[in-house]
């Protein structure tokens, strides 16, 4: 390799020479390295001042395609603590359960679509239609089961609109009780294949620990609530999440850096298996061991394969709570609990597919919010991101730029970062044109 | 004789919307397919309003005859131009350099590119409309407002040529 070298990546495709990570080698040292994103939800939380507790699940269902259920569900959270509104187990049995969904759609895509065309040498996920068509066709089979949950359950596939402060506005039938029940376990023989699609993808034998942080809790493999747990040892309420998870500016970023215990801390699929590797089906746990990831892990990368490990889950406990929900009947006049504005501060925690993600709103007491404020994934990440970068580019610092750059974009996928979504805006050119 | 509600359903065609509508002129898709829901003509057609899930396209052109796509489209047509596209016509879909990062780059150009590969794109046309802005904001700009009447002309014109076409 040459001595120096000067990588720069831009995920952010429409923006042009805006290097989102930018790797400087001098004399065979890291000069530089700077990760940045410059997504914000800040333009969300300005929008939801004075809006009535009915709306802030409906706008900040928007912010992301990919994290639409989580962003609904930690909105609601949000506002039914601040309102004081408890819904009944009935309804917590549902929301469990679309929950599911959005992890299933999410980490199978990124995943199979994402990770995988790396680690299988095609580069992306284009070539591996002709490569790999069994991989595309589980992925796709897998996503469209999750997003006919989704569709039965919340009215939508994506940012749906049933699940609402308080409840459902309509509660799925017991013969869609039935169909859905149907359809996972249809889901198990693509979960089985993908195992060996798994075993076989070569992962870098990368290990750098961290302090791994995530919702936990006695009950249940924790997505929709729980406290937030460390791997430091300190467990809290969500609404004390400001006693803990600090912010700091950075010189070289206009995004701020979280940290806790420690000066980066990471979240994700891998934090939540360290935390709660107990409250994983049986299944998860097998499908866990063949593929070689045990807890506590501390190899980012393999952070892919807990993804894949917690649709397992997902799938076996979705027939669990499904089975529950028949059993205990559906009754639709109890889909909605009473709600009664008044003031006060409420925090929503719970895990998206890329880690935990919080709403906290004040209230004033016509139930109008007075402030609010979003705290997303992957800028909790941003620091662990960095801190993994300068550990592993010295180990590689032998092998070509495009080892190097190949290993370190790598990296940032295997984080799952939420980027831009925002925007869907389609550039083209025609033929002729 | 088939009545038009059955013969629409028969037919099955999706109109399906994307953006996000806290995003300005983005959001248009989702903007025409809200103004499509109020309109008699269209009440037994699916409509959907696809938010800023471009996978999904795929399992709509799965299950169904045609689908008629409305979206910001940069296709070097003039700010508000409307164009129809068919995806056969497009030489390229521009990612932008350098590979996805995350779900959240798997954009619609993406898409396009695998529903190409997997054969799906015969089924698809686009209704695009080149954007003004795409910034934080809740409406649409001036200039592509005054389109959402002209873009539900093409995609009543558009469900007429198919109809020809299978005739």
């Amino acid at each position: 390799m040459a001595d120096n070298i000067n990588v720069e990546i831009s995920p952010l495709s429409r923006v042009e020479g805006h290097g989102d990570l930018v790797l400087n080698v001098k004399d065979k040292k890291i000069e530089r390295l700077i990760f940045r994103i410059p997504e914000s939800p800040r333009f969300f939380e300005a929008m939801l001042v004075g809006k009535n507790w009915d709306k802030p699940s409906h706008i900040t269902s928007r912010i992301c395609g990919i994290c639409s259920v989580a962003h609904t569900y930690a909105s609601i959270r949000a506002t039914e603590n601040a309102l004081d509104v408890v819904p009944n187990d009935m309804i917590l049995k549902l929301r469990k359960l679309i929950f599911h969904h959005e992890i299933v759609q999410s980490n199978v895509l990124h995943v199979y679509f994402l990770a995988a065309p790396d680690f299988l040498g095609v580069g992306s996920v284009i070539p591996l239609v002709e490569t790999h068509p069994e991989v595309v066709n589980i992925a796709l089979r897998l996503k469209k089961m999750a997003n006919d949950m989704v569709r039965i359950i919340g009215g939508r596939a994506v940012h749906p609109i049933r699940t609402v402060v308080g409840g459902f506005t309509k509660l799925p039938s017991e013969e869609e009780m039935y169909q859905m029940k149907d359809m996972l376990n249809s889901a198990y023989a693509d979960l089985e294949a993908s195992i060996a699609v798994f075993k076989i993808l070569e992962l870098p034998a990368f290990e750098r620990e961290t302090e791994y942080i995530s919702l936990s809790n006695k009950q249940d493999y924790a997505h929709y609530d729980g406290n937030i747990k460390s791997t430091d040892g300190w467990e809290i309420d969500p609404g004390d999440y400001l006693d803990r998870i600090k912010e700091k500016v950075v010189e070289h970023s206009t995004a701020k850096h979280c940290w806790a215990n420690r000066d980066a801390f990471m979240v994700g699929a891998i934090s939540r298996f360290n935390n709660n590797y107990d409250q994983l089906s049986d299944k998860a746990k097998e499908y866990a061991e063949e593929l070689g990831l045990k807890a506590p892990c501390y190899n980012t990368y393999m952070n892919n394969i807990a993804q894949f490990v917690e649709v397992v889950h997902s799938v076996d406990d979705s027939i669990k709570l499904i089975d529950k929900l028949l059993e205990e009947g559906m009754d639709e006049s109890k889909a909605m609990v009473e709600i009664k504005p008044k003031a006060g501060r409420g925090v929503g925690a719970v895990e998206a597919p890329r880690g935990l993600l919080i709403h906290d709103y004040t209230y004033d007491s016509d139930g109008k919010i007075k402030k609010a404020n979003l705290i997303i994934p992957t800028g909790m990440n941003y620091g662990n991101m960095e801190a993994d970068m300068n550990a592993i580019v010295p180990d590689i610092i032998e092998r070509s730029e495009d080892e190097i750059r190949l290993a370190c974009e790598m990296m940032i996928r295997a984080y799952d970062p939420c980027i831009s979504c925002s925007t869907h805006f389609l550039n083209v050119k025609l033929i002729n044109k | 004789m088939i009545d038009r509600k059955t013969d629409i359903i028969r037919a099955n065609i999706k109109i399906i919307g994307f953006g996000n509508i806290y995003m300005s002129d983005d959001g248009i898709g989702i903007h025409v397919i809200k103004e499509l829901e109020k309109l008699q003509y269209f009440e037994d057609f699916e409509l959907i309003d696809g938010g800023t899930s471009g996978i999904d396209l795929i399992f709509h052109l799965q299950n169904s005859n045609k689908v008629i796509l409305i979206d910001a489209v940069d296709a070097g047509q003039d700010i508000g131009e409307i164009i129809l596209i068919n995806p056969d016509d497009v030489k390229e879909f521009i990612t932008g350099k350098g590979k996805s990062y995350s779900l959240h780059s798997f954009d619609l150009s993406e898409v396009l590119k695998l529903t190409k590969k997997l054969g799906l794109n015969k089924k698809l046309t686009i209704i695009g409309v080149k954007p003004e802005n795409i910034g934080f904001g809740q409406s649409l700009s001036p200039v592509i407002k005054k389109k959402i009447h002209h873009i539900i002309a093409v995609i009543k014109k558009e469900i007429g040529s198919w109809h020809q076409e299978k005739k």
